[in-house]
């Protein structure tokens, strides 16, 4: 396992051991026990309202960047010369990214970030030998890391110039070349060793895709936004908060996607985020804070003044409040995940678990690599991920993307239909079962992709509205004999262990989260994290509310951070169990905050107190 | 603030700014911060009063020295290769450092490493705003100055425990020093930063020569600008200014040799502006000569083992006393609680050998910071100021030989020992070390190159050496390093490298009797032994001036991390050497077989 850092809210950490090989075939697995449904809810499904964008949508051959063709002369070049031999170079793709970014920040009224960078990266993929078995194939032995493609970022010059460019490929192809030579070589000799072979294959090819986005253009009011943050930092920061800062990320990306199955792909598009960050200590030292992160296609979809405004009184509220909260202890009841929490769990506890290269891998647990068609949740409960997807009952989703970064489109993915288990996020690495991509290879530049979620939405067929959902947890309470129930409205982030070396288990860390009693009264609690086991979780599942609430958030694992969403109704779980989470033997500062400036001396004196 | 009433606090110390002299009536000067202001400061020393007097966990000791140093960066980056901009970047940050110190000067926290986490040194900082806010620089102070009041407490909690249980050296000498303190807030002003678009533009104007060259894989030129404003404010009343300001410029290429081994060249100047640079025309002819030499070591052979007198010339010179006589210059004790084999790469093998010959007769060392050129040159490596706040000052370390005195922080090398303003390297523990700036090498009996270059012949033929060895210039792995390397290939290298050996020599001819010079490969100095110096024959009458940037990092991190984005390095300490050639009689050298890899499969697509 393998912490990874935390740039957002949505955060994911998985097992980063390389893929491995399965056996011939999977052993029968024993059927789960059947979900129980002991309530009976009403045949209204929660509500989903969805918008796409068909897949040519913008297509514009005239837009065509002469990068395209530089790119795909240089993958011809490799292509036609070492094709055959004994180390065929059977695939080769090339994907350069470049990426303006302006970050604007300021903290407690003040300026603290004004960067714009913009930068080109290449990433190049080489596979020798066949898609049956190639270069990538982990190792059986302790040296699988050393066989892993060492990947960097990848300098490429800006500009269109065929020399300049030309050579950059040139170099990093010879070295992803002899790299993966070197590295088939290790995969042959392993091979030949082995008695238990899998017969599924390294690579799935693709179809060829054309696609020509005209390039986007990122409309910025610097001075605009510098005055807004500085106003919406100076309300952040209050009283005995250690942060209270605001930050704008405004993007324009282009990529560029050339392989030799012949696809050539641009894509044009902009981003820009809000974050509203504030944190405290507790008197116990527990560092506390508050995120709030607003997404859109551009600066104009982000939050108005007034809204902002609602932002910093909603988290400076949270904060207060868990400033002042107890801490949480163990316990095991029935609760509700409220939908962006619902969805956010979704996402760590199922999503992660269902990307299709988990299952292959020789030293991960393999939750779901035998439970297809079994069901593994309520039937009224079904799961899907949907990366053309653009909104969600109105509201812009952040995991929209018409192709992936293997260069194949996009698709709608059933993974739960009615309960039972249908289907994988895949990208080019085939698992038992499903041999091609579903468009769902993604990365952030400079690492392989993996399969990754999109958009991932939870549908419930049966569904009663938000109240009664509360009403229910009250019910479940008493029918359990608890003192109380549990009612998560914001989670984080967390981690869940896919290693066959740990407990398939997953944790993830709730911001606020109430003790819910019988007669109605909510007390918030901190310090605690909820913890569990997949299957069991899915199966405790007991009722869905009317309501959807989406998630936008940026998730990472081993292939770097890719935008998602998640959409869940609120759900209610007939069980959960909540940890003590780490509090840090930490103190807060001993002295109180320093006063505001109208409190501080005048000018001279504070130069004679200098001396 | 005016100059006349620093005087009249009557504790200041009026050191005007090498750099604003001596550039200040030739180039437009640049504008005072806007981000730390008199306001802002008033605002720290505020915080800093406050918590020298009621900072304090009960039971435990109060602060008896908190300082700050402020500084403020702002950098202008472009590289670009054939033509093309590759990378481009504008920085600008403020950040606050703070200092806590507990205990007395005799026994306190500092220069102790903890044996389960280096990282707690009683140092802690915090961003600062890029526009004067005294509020939240008074806020930042105050978390900051928490933070490293508590690690120094534990820091100096684990030095009393380590010392009680023996083996940690020396504990008669006093762990700080007192210093008066310095007051001087006239404004440092210094040129304008050159403009990212006119760094691009000289950037891609020079690297467009080395387009159409088959035997080059990859090449680059990369300009820097930068400047880097200080503040200093302690409990002992120190308060002072300073402003750092550099640009450079490389010029790199690789090739690989007929027998597959890497080959990197490089040509990097700095100065402490674009004027002290070379011209566009003296570049590209140093671009057409690393080009051509890089052709010339493709079928160059590869050095066999050698032991005998080598002349380092030129650059040559600047690397052999960066690498192996430099890093021992400091007075600094070692960190205490630093494992013996990592405190290695401190040096100190001078520590104990003040009033001893350390160095051949006739050669005199002075590391002097407040030098602003040497031999004609721009000089990048003074200062008004080191990072303790302390005024530079000129030091004669070696006095014909003998060694008299050592680079020193206010950490001391002995009791009754003080600051002699070389503060300027960190590390673990926190304590700034004794470290060189302008280091001027100068010597008696110089002789021209030519007859330097006889007598390392007259030496060769004397030893009935079949040649003897001329080293012009060393490898530098914040340029060079390439990111072309396999996993396998850079496990490979990283096994396969000593890192306590100086860096490989890039440029090394054998010189035969005849007077015959030959390009060669691979050369690898063994371990220069210090007592090596002592045998110093001769110097050349030419000087060598070489502004550099001392990495923090050890060479074998840098060549694994790779060139960061192909930029002039920026990230180092300011560093300066002038030195005539130096004539060694006896260096070992091994050859290297390092970096081979199999040639391209598919032909430059420059062929086409």
């Amino acid at each position: 396992m393998h912490r990874l850092p935390n740039p957002g809210a949505l955060v994911a950490l998985t097992g980063l051991l390389a893929c491995g090989g399965g056996g011939p075939k999977p052993p029968e697995t024993l059927p789960l026990p059947e979900p129980a449904e002991t309530v009976t809810l009403p045949e209204i499904a929660a509500v989903i309202k969805t918008s796409t964008s068909a897949p040519q949508e913008g297509h514009d051959p005239a837009a065509a960047s002469p990068l395209l063709g530089i790119m795909s002369k240089e993958v011809s070049r490799w292509t036609s010369q070492l094709a055959a031999g004994s180390d065929p170079l059977y695939y080769l793709a090339y994907q350069l990214v470049e990426q303006r970014q302006i970050v604007l920040e300021a903290e407690g009224g003040a300026l603290t970030t004004d960067s714009d960078d913009t930068a080109r990266n290449l990433d190049v993929e080489v596979r020798v030998g066949s898609p049956g078995l190639d270069n990538t194939r982990p190792l059986s032995t302790e040296e699988r890391g050393l066989n892993d493609p060492l990947t960097r970022r990848g300098v490429v010059p800006f500009g269109e110039d065929p020399q300049a460019i030309g050579n950059a490929l040139w170099l990093e192809t010879d070295r992803r070349y002899r790299e993966a030579v070197q590295a088939l070589a290790y995969v042959r000799q392993d091979q030949s060793t082995l008695s238990r072979k899998t017969q599924v294959p390294d690579f799935a090819r693709s179809q060829p895709e054309t696609y020509y986005e005209r390039p986007a253009t990122l409309v910025v009011d610097k001075a605009g936004w510098v005055q807004r943050l500085k106003r919406c930092s100076a309300a952040a920061l209050r009283g005995a908060a250690t942060r209270g800062s605001c930050r704008v990320q405004l993007e324009l990306n282009t990529a560029w996607f050339v392989n030799s199955e012949g696809s050539k792909i641009q894509q044009s598009w902009t981003t820009a985020q809000l974050a509203v960050s504030v944190g405290v200590k507790a008197d116990d030292g527990q560092g506390l804070s508050r995120l709030e992160q607003r997404f859109g296609r551009t600066a104009s979809d982000l939050p108005s003044d007034a809204d902002i405004d609602q932002i910093i009184k909603t988290v400076s509220d949270d904060l207060d409040a868990l400033h002042d909260a107890p801490l949480g202890e163990p316990y095991v009841g029935p609760a509700i995940l409220e939908g962006r929490a619902a969805g956010v769990f979704f996402h760590e506890v199922f999503g992660h678990r269902i990307e299709g290269h988990r299952q292959k891998d020789d030293t991960g647990g393999q939750t779901f690599a035998a439970m297809g068609q079994k069901q593994i949740a309520p039937s009224w409960l079904s799961v899907y991920d949907n990366p053309t997807l653009q909104t969600i009952n109105g509201m812009q989703v952040n995991g929209f993307y018409r192709f992936d970064d293997e260069g194949v489109r996009a698709r709608h993915v059933p993974l739960i239909d009615k309960g039972k288990l249908v289907g994988f996020l895949m990208g080019r690495n085939p698992i038992e079962g499903f041999d091609d991509s579903n468009g769902h290879g993604r990365r952030s530049p400079g690492l392989p992709p993996v399969s990754r979620q999109g958009n991932l939405v939870v549908e419930a067929s049966r569904s009663v509205e938000r109240s009664a959902l509360e009403q229910m947890l009250i019910e479940e309470i008493k029918k359990q004999d608890r003192p109380f129930g549990m009612v998560f409205t914001d989670i984080s982030g967390g981690f869940t262990n896919t290693s066959a070396f740990a407990p398939q288990a997953f944790k993830v860390n709730p911001v606020m989260a109430y003790r819910l009693y019988p007669d109605g009264r909510r007390v918030l609690v901190r310090g605690i994290d909820l913890s569990g086991t997949p299957l069991v979780a899915l199966q405790s599942i007991r009722a869905a509310s009317r309501e959807v609430e989406t998630f936008n958030g940026i998730c990472g694992a081993e292939s770097g951070w890719v935008p998602v969403s998640a959409s869940a109704p609120s759900l209610l779980l007939e069980k959960l169990e909540i940890e003590k989470s780490f509090v840090p033997p930490d103190r807060p500062p001993l002295l109180s905050p320093p006063p505001s400036i109208g409190a501080v001396a005048p000018a001279r004196a504070a130069k004679e107190t200098r001396r | 603030m005016s100059h006349a009433r620093i005087v009249a606090s009557g504790v200041a110390v009026a050191l005007l700014c090498a750099s604003g002299v001596a550039l200040a009536g030739k180039l437009p000067l640049g504008e005072p911060s806007r981000a730390v202001t008199e306001e802002i400061l008033d605002a720290i020393a505020e915080e800093m009063n406050r918590s020298m007097t009621q900072l304090q966990i009960p039971g435990a000791p109060k602060p008896y020295h908190i300082s700050y140093k402020i500084t403020e960066v702002e950098v202008n980056d472009a590289a670009a290769s054939l033509g093309s901009t590759t990378s481009r970047r504008q920085r600008h940050f403020v950040n606050l450092e703070a200092r806590v110190r507990v205990g007395n000067p005799d026994l306190d926290n500092g220069n102790f490493v903890l044996p389960s986490d280096d990282g707690i040194d009683g140092v802690a900082g915090i961003n600062l705003p890029l526009e004067a806010t005294p509020r939240i620089a008074r806020r930042a102070a105050w978390l900051a100055t928490d933070t490293a009041y508590k690690e120094a407490l534990i820091q100096l909690r684990a030095k009393m425990d380590a010392r009680q249980a023996g083996g940690v050296g020396r504990t008669d000498i006093p762990s700080w020093t007192s210093h008066a303190p310095s007051v001087n807030e006239a404004v440092v002003l210094v040129p304008r930063l050159e403009t990212l678009p006119e760094i691009e533009a000289r950037a891609q104007r020079l690297s467009a020569g080395f387009r159409g060259q088959l035997h080059i894989r990859d090449s680059r030129v990369a300009i820097t600008s930068y400047l880097e404003r200080r503040w200093y404010l302690s409990t002992e009343g120190t308060s002072i200014t300073d402003t750092r300001r550099a640009s450079g410029i490389v010029v790199a290429a690789s090739g690989q040799a007929d027998d597959n081994q890497e080959l990197n060249q490089y040509f990097l100047r700095y100065g402490r502006t674009a004027a002290d640079l070379p011209s566009d025309a003296e570049l590209t002819a140093e671009a057409k000569r690393l080009s051509a030499t890089l052709l010339e070591l493709a079928k160059a052979p590869v050095i066999e083992a050698y032991s005998g007198p080598v002349l380092f010339e030129g650059e040559g010179a600047v690397g052999i006393i960066r690498s192996a006589l430099a890093p021992h210059l400091g007075g600094t004790p070692l960190p205490e609680g630093l494992p013996p084999q990592q405190a290695k790469q401190h040096g100190g093998a001078f520590s104990d050998t003040v009033g001893l010959r350390v160095l051949a007769p006739g050669l005199t060392l002075v590391d002097d910071p407040t030098a602003a050129t040497g031999a004609g040159k721009a000089l990048i490596g003074g200062y008004r100021i080191d990072d303790e706040g302390t005024p530079s000052q000129r030091v004669e370390v070696v006095r014909d030989g003998k060694l008299v005195s050592l680079l020193q922080s206010r950490t001391p090398s002995g009791r009754g020992a003080s600051s002699n303003g070389h503060a300027r390297r960190t590390a673990d523990g926190g304590a700034f070390r004794g470290s060189a700036t302008n280091l001027f090498v100068n010597a008696k009996g110089g002789v021209a190159r030519k007859a330097l270059l006889g007598k390392l012949l007259a030496t060769v033929k004397a030893e009935g050496l079949p040649y003897g060895l001329i080293v012009r210039r060393f490898d530098d792995s914040a340029i060079t390093a390439a990111p072309e390397r396999s996993r396998r290939e850079l496990v490979q290298l990283v096994k396969s490298s000593d890192i306590d050996l100086p860096p490989p020599a890039l440029l090394a001819y054998r010189v035969y009797p005849g007077g015959k010079q030959e390009l060669v490969r691979g050369v690898q100095l063994a371990e220069v032994p210090i007592r090596a110096w002592k045998d110093v024959m001769a110097t050349s009458t030419e000087q060598t001036v070489y502004n550099f940037l001392a990495a923090n990092e050890q060479w074998l991190e840098l060549v694994i991390r790779g060139t960061d984005d192909g930029f002039v390095p920026s990230g180092g300490i300011e560093s300066s050497i002038i030195t005539p050639d130096l004539l060694f009689k006896e260096i070992d050298v091994v050859p290297s077989t390092l970096g081979q890899r199999p040639k391209p499969r598919i032909a430059s697509p420059i062929l086409k």
